[in-house]
């Protein structure tokens, strides 16, 4: 099997297509007429989100995520060049900052913030690669 | 939105209606028989109970977004809970509904006469509170609900008494049952199986909300259960 998606669960689908293209400089691919359910363009692995009564309808029991409170135990990772501007214009466009973009030891540049949902998003360099 | 619906009965018979924390209008009518319609207005329910109708009975009804039970209510929201207003009583509770009776009733008159006498819900705490609990399957816990709207636990509980008519807990505990039902009736869920996702402590419980939601265990769910499909 191949990762094929990325589903968050959202209250609100278009606020935060709307949020994540003015602050991650993302473009939508795709959002369903329902409003409850859209895409954006990242390529063959699809980030989307999904609205809350989504969940219900599908079966499921989930947790939204809570902007006031401890992110969730996962993270979505954007990766880019230049990453003091990311983190710069992400906190400009209402993202909290959790922390500034830090060197590692391994030469990747890491920062991260919470978006308008609460949810963890790293904005990282590149990693060199394996070989 | 509200939900519309009808049932006709092509049989004489009785139907076991599961609660669902929700209030409804309803008109009682007879196809077969001509007779001035008989309104009808629900409590929020949290017990099952059965309906005797003989042939062509038949209900046309208006079941309403948990959170506007007030709606009908009003100040008696808080003592309606397995409660029914029938004839007159409902008219008391709601004297626009004789002005429907003055002509044959359809789910269509209905619709745009309640449409046309009520006014939007506005508290965004209660309905994001009802999405969130809803979303999480009856499982979010009254503490984090209010946290993530914004609001203490006992602020959260009178929203949900006065507007509602029930606890905050007693309507978690109405989703919890319905989802976990249909993880046992429809996805086929072994019983453990179910306890465990639905958000039991362990089988004992889930029977025990069974019988109380239900009057059923989870092995003997009656065959032609009617599951209504409920979101926030």
């Amino acid at each position: 099997m191949k990762l094929g998606y990325t589903i968050i669960y959202v209250a609100d689908v278009i606020a935060t297509i709307e949020f994540y293209e003015k602050a991650f400089s993302m473009t939508r691919r795709f959002i369903h007429e329902s409003k409850l359910y859209a895409e954006l363009e990242t390529g063959d692995t699809v980030l989307a989100f999904a609205g809350l009564e989504a969940a219900e309808m599908n079966g499921l029991a989930i947790l939204p995520n809570d902007p006031s409170g401890p992110a969730a135990a996962w993270e979505i990772c954007f990766v880019t060049d230049d990453v003091n501007a990311a983190f710069t214009l992400a906190v400009e466009q209402g993202c909290t900052p959790v922390s500034k973009p830090d060197e590692k030891p391994w030469k990747q540049t890491v920062s991260y913030v919470r978006d308008l949902n609460g949810c963890l998003v790293e904005i990282a360099s590149p990693i060199a690669s394996h070989d | 939105m509200e939900a519309y619906w009808s049932f006709t009965a092509k049989t004489a018979g009785s139907t076991l209606i599961l609660p669902d924390g929700r209030c409804d209008i309803i008109f009682q009518l007879n196809v077969h028989k001509d007779q001035l319609p008989t309104p009808i207005i629900t409590g929020p329910s949290t017990q099952p109970y059965t309906v005797e109708c003989d042939y062509g009975d038949q209900w046309l009804g208006i079941r309403l977004r948990p959170h506007n039970g007030a709606l009908l209510w009003k100040q008696k929201i808080g003592v309606a809970a397995d409660t029914v207003a029938r004839g007159n009583e409902a008219l008391d509770l709601l004297p626009w509904l004789a002005e429907l009776m003055a002509s044959p009733i359809t789910l269509d008159t209905m619709a745009d006469k309640f449409e046309s006498k009520t006014s939007t819900f506005n508290d965004q705490k209660l309905t994001s509170a009802l999405d969130a609990l809803h979303a999480s399957g009856g499982r979010m816990r009254v503490a984090t609900m209010a946290s993530f709207v914004g609001c203490t636990a006992r602020q959260l509980n009178r929203l949900f008494q006065s507007n509602i008519g029930l606890s905050t807990k007693t309507y978690a505990q109405l989703v919890q049952f319905h989802r976990t039902l249909n993880l046992v009736q429809h996805q086929q869920l072994k019983i453990s199986s179910a306890a465990n996702e639905g958000g039991y402590a362990d089988q004992a419980h889930l029977t025990r909300a069974f019988q109380r939601f239900g009057g059923f265990t989870p092995s003997n769910i009656p065959k032609d259960l009617a599951i209504p499909e409920l979101v926030a």
